[in-house]
């Protein structure tokens, strides 16, 4: 396969993993925004709405933890797999 | 006393590298001021210390991408290292030369280029010069993605438009997400959100770029017989470039800054949040894939997309024009200038001419930075207005010393 093959198939991965982590997180973040704003109704407090933000913000930080252990591991010469769904650290 | 030359310029590349793209990580929390702009240096200058320090693997190898000057352990070709490396350091040195001239000339323009096109394009012209075009590894040899087509041309072509696809879906999602919330939950927020983005764009920076000096530095230790491990960095190496790019990045390149933060779009915090949460995004999953690219691009991408996702947002497409061209020549800018070192110092010869064109290094970069002195730019003036050019702005003081 010539250069071109080669970026093309990775470039559509870097693209959906993008659109996921890059465009997906951001955005849950913004809806965890709204929500808090929507529990904390002054005159009729909604709980629901603030356990929803902190559940949504607590997606978006495992996100960044994944983010962050994955430059650690690379350092080490490691990195992440993803075969079995779960990410591991697996030697490169 | 070559290698010393040689070292120095490693370094010394490593600084402008800093320098150069303090604005991909910090130009949006400095534009939307999430962070005041010194704050903002000096978190993503320790960002990149750590993250230089993370760099445990050896990226020995960093040259085999486009040049065919090492074997591929690591160890340089024998052909070259015969008088002491004298032949290979040159090379080396003349091809650091191009990337830190190219690299300070795109900051006098305020231009955010690529500083590993700039080391790759200095490499290339040196080799060019010293060993003939087959010393230059073009298009790999099919079995991956390699050589200058592989690594330098074509994810300099897709990385941006990606990086600006998946922030122009997540600006345009975010301003869907929010309408209508209080600004008190949203700014807060946002600030938050990039603030934490903007730091993991840092850390991966430190982590890729500083490596890429110490493999260098490596290299010609290994020439000139100083060191012989293949698998192993001696630690002043990697101590002296993470300082090296910590102290680029704290400095700041504030022109570059300026220009990515207020010149391509006027960034709002839901945008700085999804622009570089794009760049971060896109950059971990590229080295993942083991698909080469340059943070600058990347970041440049995802500001303009952050543009374009915003409704009834304004792009200033002359200046991202400007910045495309400026990508488009890098590579072969910075291989003249490195060509062109590598015959003045082949010329003279031996340890003169390594001085000779050492000193002319030293002779181009205070003359680019006395002329930057012309028109400053720093942390007070860094958030003026683009447009038009505040001829009243506040003679601000010396700080971007060079």
């Amino acid at each position: 396969m010539s250069n071109f093959g080669f970026a093309l198939e990775g470039a559509w991965k870097v693209l959906a993993a993008g659109l996921v982590l890059g465009a997906g997180l951001p955005v849950l973040f913004a809806l965890g925004i709204r929500s808090l704003a929507w529990g904390a109704d002054a005159a009729a407090p909604r709980p629901a709405g603030k356990a929803l933000a902190y559940g949504l913000f607590a997606v978006v930080i495992l996100g960044v933890l994944l983010g962050l252990t994955y430059i650690v591991a690379s350092g080490f010469g490691k990195t992440i797999s993803f075969d079995h769904f779960w990410p591991a650290i697996v030697d490169k | 006393m070559i290698l010393a030359l040689v070292v120095v310029t490693a370094l010394g590349f490593d600084f402008t590298n800093g320098f150069h793209d303090t604005a991909n990580a910090m130009a949006t929390s400095i534009a939307t001021r999430a962070l005041r702009p010194k704050t903002a240096v000096a978190l993503s200058g320790i960002l990149n210390l750590i993250g230089a320090f993370l760099s445990v693997e050896v990226a020995l190898t960093v040259s085999n991408a486009v040049v065919r000057i090492q074997n591929a352990d690591g160890t340089p070709k024998e052909s070259l290292t015969t008088d002491g490396g004298t032949a290979l350091l040159l090379i080396v040195l003349a091809g650091l030369i191009g990337g830190i001239v190219w690299n300070l000339f795109t900051w006098l323009l305020g231009l955010p280029s690529s500083s590993s096109h700039a080391l790759f394009g200095g490499l290339v012209g040196a080799t060019i010069a010293g060993l003939g075009w087959a010393g230059v590894n073009w298009n790999g040899n099919g079995t991956k993605l390699d050589g200058v087509v592989g690594k330098v041309i074509l994810p300099a072509l897709i990385s941006p438009v990606i990086a600006g696809v998946v922030a122009a879906v997540g600006t345009w999602l975010i301003y869907k997400a929010t309408v209508g919330v209080a600004a008190r939950f949203t700014e807060n927020g946002f600030r938050w959100g990039q603030i934490g983005s903007a730091s993991l764009v840092s850390l991966a920076h430190g982590t890729n770029d500083a490596q890429k000096t110490m493999g260098v530095i490596t290299l010609a230790l290994i020439a000139a017989g100083d060191w012989t491990d293949t698998k192993n960095i001696p630690f002043w190496v990697k101590a002296a470039c993470a300082v090296a790019i910590a102290l680029g990045t704290y400095l700041g390149g504030w022109r570059i800054i300026r220009t990515l933060g207020k010149g391509l779009v006027e960034i709002a915090p839901p945008q700085g949040m999804a622009a570089e949460s794009s760049s971060a995004a896109v950059i971990l999953a590229s080295s993942h894939l083991g698909f080469a690219l340059s943070t600058t691009h990347v970041a440049t991408g995802s500001i303009l997309g952050s543009g374009v996702g915003k409704p009834g947002a304004q792009v200033r497409w002359r200046v991202a024009g400007r910045m495309v061209a400026t990508w488009l020549i890098t590579l072969p800018a910075a291989a003249v200038v490195g060509a062109l070192t590598w015959y003045l110092g082949n010329f003279v010869g031996g340890v003169a001419g390594a001085i000779v064109i050492f000193v002319l290094l030293l002779a181009a970069a205070t003359g680019m930075w006395l002329r930057s002195r012309h028109a400053p730019v720093d942390h007070n003036n860094v958030n003026d207005e683009w447009e038009p050019v505040p001829a009243s702005a506040p003679a601000p003081s010396e700080k971007v010393a060079l």
